[in-house]
């Protein structure tokens, strides 16, 4: 069966014809596009053709791909969202912001007050201070929720936590060492925020829960995928995952189901074993790839983030004159890392953030292709928020392609022009602009759920570079067009996941992959990009609408 | 999971961090612990955190059983590879029954150990034992000056509570003078040796929970370190921490049971630190130290430690 469906626009990101109004899916892929009379040939060859004008208000783009974000995407949607924004969950159902952090705290007492067994621990998610300067939330505001249970708010950062006095006694940290991941009071008692791991440490070695094993869970998968559906996202990535031996079976289990609604391509933790042991181990996931679940590329981290003032910057380093941050992983161990891959002919994809990482990396990986030449290797720089000209021609020369983290320039954007990088270096914070012109292939990212996944607002980020403070970072070089954000979050992403001939465009022979938008975003333009709404996907040719949208 | 909100020190889990760059000799310092562990060396039973099995060398005939990232070893001691994710190796290792009695953990040659230490802050059931700081005796000049390595390289050494000199032979006697020097005038109340293919006694690198003295083994490992024993008076325990603390830099290690007007205790000076704890028992007086030949004799230690008037 062939269903021809008919849409206000179709753009396809196929040069050869980048609008169409009719567009023919048979047996998961795409048959044709074009008007109606291009398309009516086929019916000779494969028979009758059925219209379907259910989306011809709408508008049809080829399924966005988010390049980098995290299945741990969709692992908090059971517990309760206290965020400044509202927030849609995989249900549909929308989470109000909450704008004070009284309003918090009265959340939490009222869904307190609710609960069956008081004395499990509430976990709550999405906290975001920087909407608060007045103050810093401490303990005594959880243990007005309560005293009796365990009361722990994740930040929307995900880098700190905020537990009350049940923990911190449960956890006994009151006599704990000086501990620059343990925020104190005047008095210099733990006020109750925690950063970094040792947060999710202590609220998993207290309460009992296991972030680790819910993390990786086909329910967290099944969530992850129903948020990317209601963004338009038909491919999503799983930047980071250790594909423990005999995790990959439920992970297939779940999404090769028809109503999963969404492919995901998962990064192999690059370094979890040993280079050779770990080359071996990503030969045998590739060899169980499906249609929807790729082991396709490794990820290595190599440093920390910006805003956690944990990245490697180069001289003179941090603007408020913090230390330098932290390397993940010694050079030379990410050198040989490369070498293995490179020679094993797989793709990897380097987290850097600071440039003195970039460089670093870039480093590596000529070492890599000097010792194992590969012309189409097509490792990426993930995040590569500080790159110069300089390493977007370097990284032309090696053929080395980016995806940026665009959702900074509004987060973070003020946060780096006041405190991290400086005006100056913000100014070419995720340089979109610097990468097309220096010839760079380019995607752009939420890396959710450190920032809401979403792509047409990423791409509205990367277009504008307005911060959330109302600052426009840089001075127009750095901005990209709408059409070019639009080709970064379809075959931008495909290219980087080589994945370019399946996926990321809407043509003949490619994968049925659709975002179904209730605008056109070429026609709506730089500033309403991020809020066309979405009104559903096609994956494989399967239609997945979401809930209460038009 | 769920543990009662008190927890008193001596019933958490140590855990000793061994950092120190590639190449330094963390697995070699480890393999050197956990051949000395084990039933016939006291029972410790260690846990050991490794970035990889590989390079541990263990013999065959000591491995029990080896499921996924644990290897478990005949001796009673366990490895377990840390695969670039700390936080779910902790959890994994803090849920093994019964606990382990000592965790060490071979830092990546880029960690912070002070980070690594966090955990143990936040962990009802775990506390800082000590940070152990490699420092290669031939490539410290190269380390020092690496233009993307030296602030890490300095972070470590300042976190150390005993700070091992590894690879002395590779180095010339002017590279280790001055190496000895520089640590020396930097740091000058942690200890600080030289350890040749690792081999130190476990008593120097890990202890404060034990209930043994500490004791030096007599085999070849322990060439350059001496140790002395004595009973002591019942003296106010001030004035014995005085005293350990005039012994600095050429005091490893040292551990009492000891008793005074304010009870029994036990004294410790591990890691470069030195600490008290009250004592259920019995105290003995025994009192063992271990430290570099530089330290005092026999006769002047005894002097120091038994006589009524403050030294
Ligand atoms: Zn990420």
């Amino acid at each position: 069966m062939s269903i021809i469906y008919q849409g206000k626009s179709i753009r396809t990101m196929n040069p050869h014809l980048p609008q169409a109004t009719h567009i023919a899916v048979r047996d998961g892929h795409i048959l044709a596009v074009g008007t109606a009379q291009d398309i009516d040939g086929w019916q000779k060859a494969w028979g009758p053709l059925e219209l379907n004008t259910d989306f011809a208000s709408r508008s049809l783009l080829p399924g966005f791909i988010e390049g980098h974000s995290h299945m741990m995407e969709g692992m908090f949607w059971d517990y309760h969202y206290v965020g400044f924004y509202d927030r849609e969950g995989p249900d549909g159902t929308v989470w109000p912001g909450l704008k004070s952090i009284d309003a918090v705290v009265d959340k939490l007492k009222e869904i307190q007050a609710t609960r069956e067994d008081k004395d499990t621990p509430l976990l709550a998610w999405g906290f975001d201070p920087i909407y608060f300067t007045d103050r810093r939330m401490n303990a005594a505001d959880l243990d007005a929720v309560s005293e009796d249970c365990a009361v722990i708010v994740l930040h929307a950062s995900l880098h700190i936590l905020n537990a009350n006095n049940f923990v911190m006694d449960a956890a006994d940290v009151k006599n704990a060492d000086n501990s620059e991941f343990i925020r104190r009071d005047e008095n210099g008692q733990p006020n109750g925020e925690f950063l970094g791991q040792l947060g999710y440490y202590m609220a998993m070695r207290t309460t009992g829960i296991n972030l680790l094993a819910i993390a990786s869970s086909p329910e967290t998968l099944v969530n992850f995928a129903n948020v990317a559906r209601q963004t338009g996202v038909t491919t999503a990535t799983d930047l980071v995952n250790p594909v423990p031996e005999g995790s990959e079976k439920p992970m297939r289990d779940a999404i090769d189901a028809d109503d999963f609604p969404m492919r995901l391509v998962v990064a192999f933790q690059g370094n979890s074993k040993e280079p050779d042991e770990a080359v071996a181990r990503m030969q045998e996931l590739q060899a169980s790839n499906s249609d929807k679940l790729r082991f396709s590329i490794v990820k290595m981290v190599a440093d920390g983030s910006i805003q956690g003032f944990s990245a490697r910057l180069k001289w003179p380093h941090y603007y408020n004159g913090a230390e330098n941050g932290l390397w993940y992983i010694e050079p030379e161990r990410l050198g040989e890392y490369l070498k293995a891959y490179t020679k094993a002919g797989i793709q990897v994809h380097v987290h850097t953030n600071g440039d003195e990482c970039t460089e670093v990396a870039l480093d590596k990986i000529e070492e890599a292709l000097r010792e194992h030449p590969w012309p189409d290797h097509r490792h990426t720089l993930q995040h590569c928020q500080m790159a110069t000209r300089a390493h977007f021609k370097r990284m032309k020369s090696l053929g080395v392609g980016v995806n940026l983290f665009s959702n900074h320039l509004y987060y973070w954007g003020d946060a780096h022009i006041n405190i991290t990088m400086g005006p100056e270096r913000a100014a070419r914070l995720d340089d979109a602009g610097g990468a097309l012109a220096e010839g760079v292939p380019l995607a752009i990212h939420s890396d959710a759920p450190v920032t809401a996944l979403a792509p047409l607002f990423t791409a509205w980020c990367a277009v504008n570079r307005l911060s959330s403070g109302g600052v426009t970072l840089g001075n127009g070089t750095q901005n990209i067009t709408v059409e070019q954000a639009l080709y970064a979050i379809t075959m931008g992403a495909a290219y980087s996941l080589k994945m370019e001939n399946e996926i990321g465009s809407l043509e003949c022979g490619k994968r049925a992959d659709i975002a179904i938008l209730a605008d056109d975003p070429v026609d709506v333009g730089a500033a309403g990009l991020k809020d066309i709404s979405v009104i559903g996907t096609m994956v494989g040719g399967i239609v997945h609408l979401n809930q209460g949208r038009d | 999971m769920q543990t009662p909100a008190t927890n008193a020190r001596a019933q958490k889990t140590p855990l000793t961090i061994i950092s120190g760059f590639l190449g330094s000799g963390k697995t070699s310092l480890l393999n050197h612990l956990l051949t000395q562990a084990g039933p016939e060396n006291g029972g410790r039973r260690i846990t050991a955190m490794v970035n990889d099995f590989g390079a541990l060398n263990i013999d065959a005939e000591l491995i029990a059983e080896k499921h996924g990232n644990q290897i478990a070893l005949a001796n009673g001691c366990v490895c377990c590879s840390i695969g670039d994710d700390l936080m779910r190796s902790f959890i994994e290792v803090m849920q093994q029954d019964p606990l382990p009695d000592h965790i060490i953990i071979e830092a990546s040659g880029v960690a912070e150990p002070t980070r690594i230490a966090g955990f143990a802050s936040v962990d009802p059931q775990m506390r800082l034992d000590g940070i152990v700081t490699l420092v290669d005796a031939a490539a410290h000049h190269i380390h020092a000056n690496d233009p993307h390595l030296a602030d890490n390289y300095g972070k470590q050494i300042e976190a150390a509570h005993l700070l091992l000199i590894s690879k002395p032979d590779l180095a010339n006697a002017q590279q280790r003078a001055a190496l000895n020097d520089e640590l020396r005038a930097a740091y000058p109340h942690v200890p600080l040796a030289e350890v040749t293919h690792g081999k130190m006694p476990i008593d120097v690198v890990l202890g404060l929970n034990s209930d043994s003295a500490p004791a030096l083994p007599t085999d070849e490992m322990a060439h350059n370190l001496v140790q002395w024993a004595g009973h002591l008076p019942p003296l106010p325990r001030h004035k014995i921490v005085k005293r350990l603390e005039t012994l600095r830099p050429h005091v490893l290690r040292a551990k009492g049971v000891l008793r005074d007007s304010a009870g029994d205790y036990v004294l410790h000076l591990a890691g470069g630190r030195i600490s008290t704890e009250t004592y259920a028992g019995d105290a003995s007086g025994h009192f063992v130290i271990i430290g570099k030949p530089q330290m005092p004799d026999a006769a002047t230690l005894e002097k120091l430690f038994t006589q009524n008037e403050a030294a």
